[in-house]
């Protein structure tokens, strides 16, 4: 009951500070900011298989979203609307940032550990989790993320990756398989 | 394993659709026949299923940073908002605004070469300006007694140059329009002299801009959208360099790199414009 009054507290707050941060009120954008930048962070560091990156795409996200906010017509949520921008800056993120994603598909670790969380003591478990998650290939990984960890639907991943749902599906059985191996080491 | 009715490799074809709860009845009902026979495939579904708990459940990650100081440095670029104008206040043809663009950025730079060839006179002393015919660069003769030699042609924001020698040989100091666009270039040894320097140029560049930017304010409902995004996205990432550059000159004014990194990012500002102001009309 408590949490769905905060829910509510946020998204009421959120569609007052949006009309604001649109109208170019940056205070207001900043409390945007303060009340999603982790749930941002945590979708494109774990998306990009890298806290580095994470936080660069969380920058590119909210820079973006400053520059789009104007064009949110409130048809849905808008920490809806935000996430979907973010999966689309990540995934729009430059193909030829090779870097990353050869280090990433060659399953190098990233120089920072996993395990600063917002909330609670992480369980070893949910930091191998996160560990092998960050291992998979790039292509699994996002879609392991996107399904398994932010809840789309395949049919929704499919429209944003530009592939098609059986696609998304042999993908994230792939992931699972590929963590499963993963964490039985 | 095997049993009656399905293999453990069926099983394993079968389970994405199991997971997604996708497989019709009979399908569904010979998987959990295997499962309930099936040490292997009873342990992988309880495994993954596992991950896709652990995976919906991990909490929220932190930055390791604080991120909105980057942020705010990137929008709170002071962009001139390229304002678009409604149709029926568009009272000149593309063809008049193309040629008063092109007038206007002649004006522009003139008056950029006034300002400045002005402020280095004063500043220098009395400076002889000619036109060297081989590179179309300014020759200079040492002040403060020669005249201007046989052939100097008539200064243009194109081709003009302001060289000076001082009295005792030390070494010039110039300001150099470049080229066909006609942009203050200060090379590095003005542009790290003084702060009197910088505050002047400052101001050249500042009324070049202001200028650049007002064309192509007028002009933005002639461009692309998509070339006008990318202008001022191109604009935003100028101006957060600028304002960077500032801020840390602000801190070392002596800092010869950090002028050279201001003047730069002017620059990259002033061409910018410059060709937005000269972009052809998108109809």
């Amino acid at each position: 009951m408590a949490a769905a009054s905060n829910l509510a507290h946020v998204a009421m707050g959120d569609s007052t500070d949006v009309a604001l941060a649109a109208g170019g009120d940056r205070q207001a954008f900043e409390r945007l900011y303060q009340a999603h930048a982790n749930r941002v962070f945590s979708l494109c560091a774990r998306m990009a298989g890298s806290r580095t990156k994470g936080e660069e795409l969380t920058q590119d996200v909210f820079v973006r979203t400053w520059e789009k906010l104007p064009q949110f017509r409130g048809e849905s949520a808008f920490s809806t609307w935000l996430h979907r921008l973010a999966v689309n800056v990540v995934l729009n993120a430059r193909k030829s940032d090779g870097k990353l994603a050869s280090r990433a598909d060659q399953g190098e670790e990233d120089e920072e550990p996993w395990d600063q969380v917002a909330r609670a003591p992480m369980h070893l478990e949910r930091m191998d989790l996160a560990n092998a998650i960050a291992k998979l290939p790039a292509g699994a990984r996002k879609i392991f993320v996107l399904h398994d960890v932010e809840g789309y639907k395949h049919e929704e991943i499919a429209e944003m990756m530009g592939i098609t749902s059986g696609g998304s599906k042999a993908q994230l059985h792939r992931a699972r398989l590929l963590l499963r191996e993963a964490l039985e080491r | 394993m095997t049993n009656s009715n399905m293999t453990c490799e069926a099983f394993d074809s079968a389970l994405p659709d199991y997971l997604e709860g996708t497989l019709d009845d009979s399908r569904r009902a010979s998987v959990e026949r295997h499962l309930s026979e099936c040490v292997r495939c009873t342990s992988l579904l309880r495994d993954i299923e596992n991950i896709s708990k652990g995976a919906a459940g991990m909490p929220d990650l932190v930055p390791s940073r604080d991120l909105w100081q980057g942020i705010e440095a990137r929008i709170a670029a002071p962009v001139i908002p390229l304002t678009a104008r409604p149709e029926r206040q568009r009272r000149f043809s593309p063809v008049w605004m193309g040629v008063a663009a092109a007038a206007l950025i002649m004006s522009t730079a003139g008056i950029t070469y006034m300002l400045t060839a002005h402020s280095l006179r004063s500043t220098l002393g009395s400076t002889v300006v000619t036109v060297a015919p081989a590179n179309n660069r300014v020759a200079t003769n040492t002040s403060p007694d020669s005249g201007a030699p046989a052939g100097a042609a008539a200064p243009t924001p194109a081709n003009v140059g302001v060289t000076s020698t001082q009295p005792d040989g030390a070494a010039s100091r110039a300001v150099q329009f470049d080229g066909p666009s006609g942009r203050p270039r200060l090379p590095a040894s003005l542009a790290s002299q003084s702060t009197a320097d910088r505050e002047h140029s400052d101001l050249v560049y500042g009324r070049e801009i202001e200028m650049l930017q007002n064309i192509v304010s007028r002009r933005r409902t002639q461009l692309d959208s998509s070339t006008v995004a990318i202008i001022e996205r191109n604009l935003q990432i100028i101006d957060a360099a600028i304002a960077q550059s500032r801020k840390a000159l602000a801190r070392d004014p002596a800092s010869r790199m950090l002028d050279q990194q201001l003047t730069h990012a002017l620059d990259k500002k002033v061409e910018l414009l410059r060709t937005a102001a000269m972009l052809p009309a998108s109809t």
